[in-house]
């Protein structure tokens, strides 16, 4: 293999890992922003949201994803025997707890007041949640939110312990097995990584920027 | 079955605030049995020193605060009852803030749309049509288009009022709606407030503008430490209050205002 062979192999790694990476930072939106609210207006509960966050954030993800691939996938073929799955269901449930105190800050810094406005008007707690919060905490997180999707896809690397998802670390591994060149592979690697990680990173903060000079921040 | 838009029967609100060292607890008697009634096209004005709780009653009055004690009713119905749809009742009463609190992410024609879609359900282009109302009666219309970070503090305080008024409430309070801004620019503010008393609004409103509650004003509520000292039509606080500290706060505020 050569080295352009080599590079082409890892860019066809590529859309896998910007389809773990996406599907997980979404359903980390799923997660965090209901949680984010729970754990700030409904003080009852807010210990399980505590909870859940403590346990994702502190045990490594590639622990999880060994546990549930391995684990579970041996008695629940479906779905965690699917190493997509499993990738996806770690990173998001670990990026959902990311996201939560993301947005929790964003929550403090648009303010108590936006949430009185609302209800002022008629609407409820939840509604006034949704039209009027949501909005403007998405902008407010951009900084935050940038930096956990270029994390999600430096961590997407971790699914090589899973096997058959041949994402760009994996297929990495499979030329150093098969050329011996342990660092062609890798440094083609780390440049496709950067390359990837920072126009969305970028976007997203530009994005956020835009639309802060908007609301006056 | 009352005549009275809104009522508030012996209304008490306290807050715990933590004190300096961790255990200290400072309880503040924000209201302490206020009573009040408003009715159809009234026009009541709160006043009194700065921290005696006229923000706290309210907001109590819109049950955004929630009293510890007492009653509130709108119409026939009380709102500190078990079981009543606050929602529903808060969109029968027009809010205004001292500090605008305007929904930073939406227009002006955003702003005073929300509610009428999503609390009224009005269909688009009612909910437009009504919105554009609102705002020409605030003298607004050549701003629909701007974000609130992009008005005037007059200009935002107009968005305010015409957000209140565009789902008709039975009633609107408005608290200290000039005091955030500028002194040139209260006057837009209050002439708006002028032509919403002309047109038979009902209104209860927490405002040290003198001249202006003397014209519009059927009776001033003198507040202080909590409660409710005086009360008259605003001649007598003008010529002479029956409590003292009526007349030192009365005499107080005249001077500043000759002052400036
Ligand atoms: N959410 C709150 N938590 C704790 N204390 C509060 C809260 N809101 C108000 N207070 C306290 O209650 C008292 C009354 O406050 P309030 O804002 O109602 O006064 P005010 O008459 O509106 O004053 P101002 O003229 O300055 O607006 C103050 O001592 C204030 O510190
Ligand atoms: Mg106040």
């Amino acid at each position: 293999m050569d080295v352009w062979q080599q590079l082409f192999n890892l860019l066809e790694g590529v859309p896998l890992t910007l389809s773990i990476s996406i599907i997980s930072f979404l359903v980390g939106i799923a997660l965090g922003l209901p949680l984010a609210f729970t754990r700030i207006y409904e003080k009852e509960i807010s210990f399980a949201v505590d909870l859940y966050e403590k346990i994702f954030r502190g045990i490594p993800e590639i622990v999880l994803m060994l546990l549930f691939f391995f684990g579970l996938g041996t008695f629940f073929p479906l779905p965690f025997g699917s190493a997509f799955f499993v990738a996806c269901f770690v990173l998001g449930l670990r990026s959902g707890a990311n996201q939560s105190q993301i947005y929790r800050g964003a929550i403090r810094g648009v303010g108590d007041e936006q949430m009185i406005a609302g209800q002022s008007i008629g609407l409820s707690k939840w509604r006034s949640i949704w039209h009027i919060m949501v909005p403007q905490v998405f902008t407010f997180s951009t900084p935050g939110l940038g930096s956990e999707y270029a994390l999600l896809i430096k961590d997407s690397a971790y699914v090589y312990v899973l096997s058959g998802l041949l994402e760009i670390t994996t297929r990495a591994n499979q030329i150093r097995q098969s050329t011996g060149d342990f660092i062609t592979p890798y440094i083609f690697g780390a440049l496709i990584y950067i390359a990837i990680t920072f126009p969305i990173a970028y976007s997203l903060d530009r994005w956020g920027n835009r639309r802060k000079k908007k609301i006056g921040l | 079955m009352t005549d009275c838009v809104m009522e508030a029967k012996h209304v008490y609100k306290t807050y715990c605030v933590k004190g300096e060292k961790r255990k200290d607890v400072k309880v503040i008697e924000a209201v302490k049995d206020v009573s009040l009634q408003i009715r159809k096209g009234d026009i009541k004005l709160i006043f009194g020193p700065s921290g005696s709780g006229k923000s706290t009653f309210l907001r109590c009055m819109a049950m955004l605060d929630i009293p510890d004690k007492g009653d509130i009713y709108l119409g026939d119905q009380s709102l500190t009852a078990k079981g009543v749809d606050l929602n529903k009742a808060r969109a029968r009463i027009g809010f205004v803030f001292q500090h605008i609190y305007l929904f930073r992410h939406l227009t002006a024609l955003g702003n005073v749309e929300l509610a009428l879609r999503q609390v009224l359900k009005l269909p688009k282009e009612e909910a437009r049509k009504r919105a554009i109302a609102a705002l020409e009666e605030v003298k607004l219309t050549d701003c629909i288009k701007k974000y609130p970070s992009q008005m005037s503090g007059g200009q935002a305080q107009r968005v305010g009022i015409a957000r209140a008024i565009a789902r008709k409430p039975d009633i609107i309070l408005l608290d200290e709606p000039t005091s955030a801004l500028d002194p040139e620019l209260t006057g837009e503010v209050i002439d708006t407030l002028r032509d919403l008393a002309h047109e038979g609004t009902t209104m209860l409103i927490v405002s040290h503008e003198m001249p202006f509650a003397k014209e519009v004003a059927e009776e001033m509520i003198f507040y202080d430490e909590g409660h409710v000292v005086e009360t008259g039509p605003p001649s007598l606080f003008f010529n002479a209050p029956n409590t003292d500290r009526a007349k030192q706060f009365m005499t107080r505020i005249i001077n500043r205002t000759t002052r400036e």
